[in-house]
């Protein structure tokens, strides 16, 4: 592995975090806020660490998969580190631990926060809060990728190593096809969603940095009740429905709306993953009508909103879902632990890997009928390799060891068992609220700092998908 | 990019990194002091001053009662005195307010003194009111007490701005600080980077350039070298291959 062609690639993300961070800037000084140095400073940091190694390594070096995997893995952790910055530098209630934790939790796009008074942080910092969502909704890497001119073969390794096979699979495109097609889809749900929620009342302000936490199923507000602050049903429903379109895979998207195969009315994984929610609305909407609410028009309006919240990994609130039944609590853990589509920007399982678990067990109770039979996994009528299958099932088997294990370390330091485990899910799936202490109203500042950390971790395991993180710690088996 | 301006260029982020960062630090540790300063001299100005309200409106309550027992010239006198000091104390902690609280209390106080002096104005000697301490209790007594508590609660207010604000100085200091720290951790990461670099680019080419030639003296291997930067040193390598590709055809022939 050559050390020298990581950092150059290292640098370009750097840059990209600096222009963020001076946009950031822009809006502080816009508002004239106490943020402006804080964020002027490790904008100005983040140039000088990025425009370094270009200074030195030459650009045309090729790109091996190792090294497209360290770039990856060590983008996101680089990328995390700075983000805290401006945190750091801030001040008050942002101590090292903290600043990591949020940063972490934007750029993962969890939306899992430490702030108490968050309406009391200045909006330069607020906004860089909310660009964390935007830039690692779609991914840094992608970002860099998309944006900055780079060699195509290197391209098509960094992209392979960031994305997942099965999010790969509905890009029926070259890697610059796809990574149009992801930016345009990214950028124009932000841009519609943005106008919509200021035509239904929220200030310019506030309707880009909630499209931008809705569209990268983030979830940080700029309010302290989150969405139920606004008290207003047009802005939920606008939310509701750009978190379902964020939960689906982008290609498909895409599709659809130029009328082309594959599109979201084919998808079987779609199908599957509106008819989930669906199901988990109705039975929430109906164990909570008469005893969390009198009416079925507030039963409803709290159930789907919640549901979609959790399913799509977004984390957004309109009620402390802390004080509901156990029941429906277990019903948005399962959604939690399942999350939205792969190739879209919701982190977790996926419901692709949900729907392959479920037709593999099918397959083999099939199989345990007819010993002889050669039964064939198939997802929108095209039939799965043998080891895609298997490495899904394995994915969610580790997914889940992980989770066991997390929750462990965290009940160690004292946290109770709902809030350890209700965390470790909300983390690892990049969704932001659990129940116990870390419920939709309350946020994460009173853990212990071992345990913020050990959160901190789930969630860029999330995000980077397991199996790249943990390949970092077997570097002898690469050589 | 030559070496010269590459090395240069490492230097120079590294002295930016840290004058950046000192320049930061200076300017947030001077506003602290500024403000220390501002916070310090206006509260005790404006503490002293709501203690000369309080010595006042005591002397006022004085000249009252000397009213009260007939004693006009020195009453009106005493009274006189303790009204224009504390209408001047009044104006100077209303000049130094920095709360919305003191704002609030400064108004209150305004308005209660307006209403007691109303009060005392009247002619008191050869009137019904001489002697009549029932009058002075019902009438004059509550509200110079009054008066007195909203004088000691914007003291205390006062002492608050200075407590709260020694408290925030924790924080301020911190933001003050963290440049510097953040500064120099980058700066370390960068000098690894750097020497990494230099070592990289510059050494390791020069060595292996050298090994090169020391092969083809000895064993008459033939120079050849693979350098990946355009500069000096691929200049130097190429220069060499072409010296010694010179040499070995003047050899052979």
């Amino acid at each position: 592995m050559r050390l020298q062609v990581v950092l150059r690639y290292l640098g370009l993300i750097l840059l990209l975090d600096a222009a963020f961070l001076f946009l950031s800037f822009l809006v502080a000084l816009l508002y004239y806020d106490s943020s402006s140095i804080p964020l002027l400073f490790s904008s100005f940091i983040a140039f000088l660490l990025g425009i370094f190694p270009l200074i030195f390594v030459p650009k045309t070096i090729q790109v091996n998969n190792h090294e497209g995997i360290m770039i990856v893995v060590f983008g996101w952790v680089l990328t995390c580190l700075l983000g805290s910055l401006p945190y750091v530098l801030w001040g008050s209630p942002f101590t090292l631990t903290n600043a990591w934790f949020e940063s972490v939790s934007g750029f993962t796009t969890t939306g899992a926060s430490i702030i108490t008074n968050i309406e009391a942080l200045p909006k330069g910092l607020l906004f860089w809060r909310s660009a964390t969502h935007f830039i690692g909704g779609i991914g840094i890497i992608m970002f860099v990728l998309a944006f900055l001119p780079m060699i195509s073969n290197n391209k098509l390794i960094i992209f392979n190593s960031e994305m997942s096979a099965v999010a790969k699979s509905n890009f029926q495109n070259s890697v610059k096809e796809a990574l149009r097609i992801l930016v345009l889809v990214y950028l124009g749900l932000t841009l519609l969603e943005t106008v919509m929620l200021w035509v239904c009342g929220m200030s310019f302000y506030d309707a880009l940095l909630h499209a931008f936490g809705t569209i990268a199923t983030g979830g940080f507000s700029t309010k302290n009740e989150s969405i139920a602050s606004f008290h207003s049903l047009s802005i939920e429903v606008v939310i509701m429905v750009f978190m379902i379109f964020s939960g689906i895979h982008f290609g498909l998207l895409y599709g659809t709306l130029l009328g082309k195969k594959p599109n979201i009315f084919k998808s079987e994984i779609v199908r599957y993953y509106v008819l989930s929610m669906f199901i988990g609305i109705a039975v929430i909407s109906i164990v909570n009508h008469g005893k969390e609410y009198p009416d079925w028009g507030s039963s409803i309006r709290y159930a789907s909103f919640q549901v979609l919240s959790l399913g799509t990994t977004t984390g957004f609130a309109t009620t402390d879902t802390g004080h509901w039944m156990p029941f429906t609590k277990l019903i948005l853990i399962f959604f939690s632990i399942q999350c939205a589509g792969a190739g879209s920007t919701s982190g977790g399982i996926k419901v692709d890997r949900i729907l392959i678990f479920f037709k593999s067990i099918i397959k083999q109770i099939k199989l345990l009928q007819h010993p002889k039979a050669v039964v064939k996994i198939q997802i929108n009528k095209v039939i799965l390799m043998e080891d895609v299958a298997q490495s899904a099932v394995l994915f969610i088997v580790l997914y889940l060891t992980i989770i066991f294990f997390s929750t462990l370390f965290i009940t160690a330091f004292g946290t109770d068992i709902l809030t350890a485990f209700s965390g470790t899910v909300a983390a690892i799936g990049n969704v932001g609220p659990g129940f116990g202490q870390v419920s939709s109203m309350a946020n994460y500042g009173g853990l212990p700092s071992a345990v913020k950390w050990i959160l901190s971790a789930d969630m860029l395991l999330g995000r980077i998908e397991v199996y790249g993180f943990l390949s970092l710690f077997m570097i002898k088996s690469w050589r | 990019m030559n070496i010269r301006l590459k090395i240069l260029s490492g230097f120079l982020i590294l002295v930016l990194m840290l004058l950046v960062a000192g320049v930061i630090s200076i300017y947030e540790f001077s506003k602290i002091s500024n403000k220390v300063d501002k916070i310090l001299n206006e509260n005790y100005v404006s503490i002293n001053a709501t203690k000369s309200m309080i010595t006042a409106l005591e002397r006022e309550d004085s000249g009252i009662l000397l009213l009260l027992l007939g004693s006009w010239d020195e009453g009106r006198k005493v009274l006189k005195k303790a009204d224009s000091a504390f209408i001047i104390n009044l104006s100077i902690a209303s000049r130094n307010l920095i709360d919305e609280k003191e704002i609030a209390l400064i108004k209150n106080i305004s308005k209660q003194y307006t209403e007691y002096k109303k009060i005392w104005k009247h002619p008191i000697v050869g009137t019904k009111k001489e002697h009549n301490f029932e009058w002075y209790n019902k009438n004059l007594h509550h509200r110079f007490l009054m008066l007195s508590n909203s004088i000691q609660e914007l003291t205390m207010t006062n002492q608050n701005i200075i407590l709260n604000y020694a408290k925030h100085l924790k924080d301020k200091a911190q933001r003050a600080v963290m440049p510097g720290i953040i500064a120099i951790v980058s700066a370390l990461l960068f000098s690894f980077i750097f020497s990494f670099f230099i070592h990289f680019y510059i050494a390791n080419p020069i060595s292996k350039i050298t090994k090169r030639i020391n092969d083809f003296i000895l064993y008459k291997t033939p120079f050849e070298i693979n350098i990946d930067t355009k500069d000096e040193i691929k200049s130097l390598a190429d220069s060499i291959k072409e010296l010694i590709s010179g040499y070995s055809k003047n050899a052979i022939k």
